[in-house]
């Protein structure tokens, strides 16, 4: 029964995919056109470069390139009523053809808008994940320990500092950790992933990318795992005044049975895809992050495609970010389904 | 006339049943201290931003924060006065030195006026000013003739200028650039012959020089000469040329409460008048992004069928967005301004709130009171506007505040890649003039902490009061 529920859940966020697809191309068509126009023509003028030496007459030669342009903007289906050149920005995009960057180039060189940024993934994913799992495991010890002894001293400061914390942007937090610690104090480097140039053998590469790491993970852990452990706790709580709970009491189970034998079990796919999704939700706010430390991530390619006003890369990228966001949000519901027994069998109710 | 009696009652109970819930609601809030403590900080802003022109000392900081002319007399990087309290060497501070013993002299024979003025500076410091800037009011045709007389004795020729305007113009010479020649002379007459060869005009840092004991040194190894300093002004004008606002700015190597930026900006105006815009961002947007958000979840749940499951779709799209990249994206290709900002960040903040308030709307409905208003044909809009979003209020609140803090995080975010308005100051164009001038390699951090703190403490307050109020609204959290 699961397959199904996990097929259906698939097609349904393909489909969602391709809505917000077709939004990204009717919100952008303008900008997106304009771009593809301007590279038309530069195409154009390399060509004409080449075919000055031909010996063709001026008029031929104008003729020519007319024809050409026609040719190219067919292609492109540039001459179509609004409606259709919306559906074809959006067949090029759900098709991952993004086109060619105006600046940016990637590590090899090459200007392909799709070769760039899924060079970019890896380490966006790397820096992301790390902090992703530190954070969950703290904030679900903090959060139960919280949840033991709710409105004691310790519920008490760490929930004040949650609040604390609520609205510090990490990249802030990011720029004076930097300061301090790379400048002030030189313990850390002060961004990359490696230095330059990179060490050799395995190991001492291991290890200077991890201590690169270090920094950025740290900041966002610091950031991060009040909120999470403050949402434990509530919906630890919340469990707690259920009936059985009260039975479970009642029969005389150690406090300590009832809240990890009877407690977590039902308060498990809340749990994880709460903290999950506000993971998720400060990974797709923290992205911009990444620029602070000139981590050579997604986030990071925003800031330079917005300063260099690269428009197919900052559009390849936002589908890109989409699609993975989209992904995480399957892989949340995935989980929940696999923690929930009611929602695999439910499929149909 | 039985309608009418029972048409009364309902919304008279309904009237009071709304007022009693707030009244209860706040006699709950007032038992959470960190609850109140929000609030103080909250009644601190707006105190902020209503006596924002008493508490700045550059009155037009708001409209002229990218006009480098508003800001020349004022030091580069320096940093907030009161580190002097923490240092050994004591740094100067910016000040403004006013003329006195102006005397007005006519010689009409020759149809010019001479102005002579003094203009006297307690120099008691270690470390000299960065820079001096010698300005006046100016109109007509004016020629000044400045000399300073030291603590020793000593009397150096500064500069003489000559100015002509007709309308009533601001004049200023800095003393860096004009009194550099008078100045490199009096430090060769009284350094070491055989050592100031090493020393050129291009490396000389006059403000050390002026300010130094005239021995052996003064160049190489100077040592502070304290005491009086009297500036001896003389000015003439031709004609009906009149000059005014004699005065001297001292721009020391420490500037007022929060120091100043690399375009020489005060930055505590800049930070208080930047309050008044992320209150207003926050609020705005949560504002009507929660009210939007109420209504969808509420008219999604009370209409039920089709309408609800079209409505949760839309709702899922636009909640299957990643964030911060669609409106990073948005601001890069359309550039908006402050308000069209906010709507952009109201076009996908008000998912927020609309799965908990649908699911609330969905028990309202079930309510015998709503059955009641419906056999009495009330119009759809009258239930929902009259009976069901009032039960909502309390929530709404909870939310508002909860979700200032994140459309600041956002305006914020988009300023620090240069995409915000460019008519205002927000604390985070502030952090995107540190991020993009370096002040984080040079340590400048009265530039980069003040601003991020700021924006903490307003986050910190909205978090207090909504926390306060989630708690109450969820009475389960309480105890275990």
């Amino acid at each position: 029964m699961y397959w199904k529920y996990v097929l259906r859940r698939l097609l349904q966020s393909i489909l969602t995919y391709v809505v917000i697809i077709f939004i990204y191309s009717a919100l952008f068509n303008t900008v997106m056109e304009a771009t593809l126009r301007s590279q038309i023509n530069e195409q154009l003028q390399g060509e004409m470069m080449s075919f000055a030496k031909s010996g063709l007459s001026a008029e031929e030669l104008k003729e020519h390139f007319d024809n050409r342009k026609e040719h190219l903007y067919e292609i492109y289906h540039l001459n179509d009523p609004i409606p259709s050149r919306i559906f074809w920005r959006a067949i090029d995009t759900l098709t991952l053809n993004f086109g060619n960057a105006s600046n940016i180039r990637s590590a090899t060189g090459s200007s392909d808008v799709m070769e760039i940024i899924v060079e970019k993934i890896p380490n966006t994913l790397l820096l992301f994940l790390t902090a992703a799992v530190i954070d969950v495991i703290v904030g679900i010890v903090l959060g139960l320990k919280k949840a033991q002894k709710p409105n004691k001293r310790m519920d008490r400061w760490t929930s004040i500092l949650t609040m604390v914390v609520y609205g510090l942007p990490t990249w802030w937090l990011g720029m004076v950790m930097i300061m301090l610690f790379s400048y002030v104090i030189p313990i850390f480097p002060s961004g990359g992933v490696h230095n330059v140039p990179p060490p050799e053998g395995g190991l001492a590469y291991f290890l200077d990318m991890l201590y690169h790491l270090a920094l950025p993970v740290l900041v966002l852990v610091i950031v991060g795992f009040w909120g999470r452990a403050y949402l434990i706790r509530n919906i630890v709580l919340g469990t707690l005044q259920e009936d059985f709970i009260m039975s479970a009491r009642a029969r005389g189970l150690s406090e300590r049975r009832v809240l990890f034998g009877h407690t977590l079990r039902t308060a498990a796919p809340p749990i994880v895809t709460m903290a999950l999704m506000s993971l998720l939700a400060s990974i797709s706010g923290g992205l911009i992050y990444e620029g602070i430390f000139s981590w050579p991530g997604m986030g990071n390619l925003y800031w330079i495609a917005v300063q260099q006003n690269d428009i197919p890369v900052l559009m390849g990228n936002l589908a890109l970010t989409t699609a993975l966001y989209l992904m995480g949000l399957v892989v949340l519901d995935l989980i929940y389904g696999l923690l929930d027994p009611r929602i695999k069998v439910g499929g149909k109710a | 006339m039985k309608t009418s009696i029972a048409k009364k009652t309902s919304t008279g109970t309904n009237g009071k049943r709304f007022k009693g819930q707030l009244a209860a609601l706040w006699n709950e809030f007032k038992r959470f201290k960190y609850g109140m403590v929000g609030l103080a900080l909250f009644m601190i802003f707006v105190l902020i931003v209503i006596f924002e022109p008493l508490i700045i000392p550059f009155k037009e900081t708001g409209t002229r924060w990218r006009d480098i002319t508003y800001w020349q007399d004022n030091p580069v990087n320096a940093a907030p006065a009161w580190t002097n309290w923490f240092s050994a060497k004591d740094k100067t501070p910016q000040e403004t030195l006013k003329a006195t013993n102006i005397v007005k002299q006519e010689e009409p024979s020759a149809d010019m006026t001479f102005i002579d003025a003094e203009i006297h500076y307690n120099y008691k410091y270690d470390d000299p000013p960065t820079d001096m800037a010698f300005r006046a009011t100016v109109m007509g045709d004016v020629s000044f003739m400045l000399s300073l007389v030291r603590p020793d004795g000593i009397e150096i020729p500064l500069f003489d200028t000559y100015t002509s305007s007709s309308t009533p113009n601001d004049f200023r010479v800095s003393f860096n650039s004009d009194a550099l020649d008078n100045i490199f002379e009096f430090a060769t007459q009284h350094e070491d012959p055989t050592a100031s060869f090493i020393y050129n005009k291009s490396t000389l840092n006059a403000m050390n020089v002026l300010f130094s004991k005239a021995q052996y040194g003064i160049l190489d190894n100077p040592e502070p000469l304290k005491g009086e300093y009297v500036f001896k002004i003389t000015a003439a004008t031709i004609g009906s040329g009149d000059v005014s606002n004699l005065r001297i700015e001292v721009a020391g190597k420490v500037f007022g409460i929060l120091g100043t930026d690399n375009a020489k900006r005060d930055l505590w105006s800049g930070i208080i008048c930047g309050t008044k815009w992320a209150l207003l961002i926050g609020l705005s947007t949560s504002l009507i992004s929660v009210f939007i958000g109420v209504l969808y979840g509420v008219v999604s749940a009370y209409f039920g069928g089709v309408v609800d499951m079209i409505m949760m779709r839309i709702f899922e799209i636009v909640n299957s967005m990643p964030l911060l990249p669609i409106i990073i994206v948005m601001s890069a290709i359309f550039k908006p301004n402050l308000w069209t900002m906010i709507i952009l960040m109201c076009l996908f903040f008000w998912t927020g709130s609309v799965r908990t308030v649908r699911s609330m709307g969905l028990q309202i409905k079930e309510e015998t009171y709503i059955e009641a208003a419906r056999a009495l044909n009330a119009s759809n809009g009258r239930i929902i506007f009259k009976h069901m979003l009032p039960q909502l209020i309390p929530y709404s609140f909870a939310s508002m505040a909860l979700s200032v803090p994140g459309a600041i995080l956002y305006e914020s975010t988009i300023s620090l890649l240069g995409l915000g308005d460019a008519t205002i100051v927000t604390w985070g164009q502030i952090l995107q003039g540190a991020s993009s001038g370096g002040a984080v390699l040079h340590g400048l951090w009265w530039w980069v902490v003040p601003p991020g703190v700021c924006m903490a403490l307003m986050g910190m307050t909205f978090a207090f009061i909504g926390f306060a109020m989630d708690t109450i609204l969820n009475p389960k959290l309480r105890t275990r």
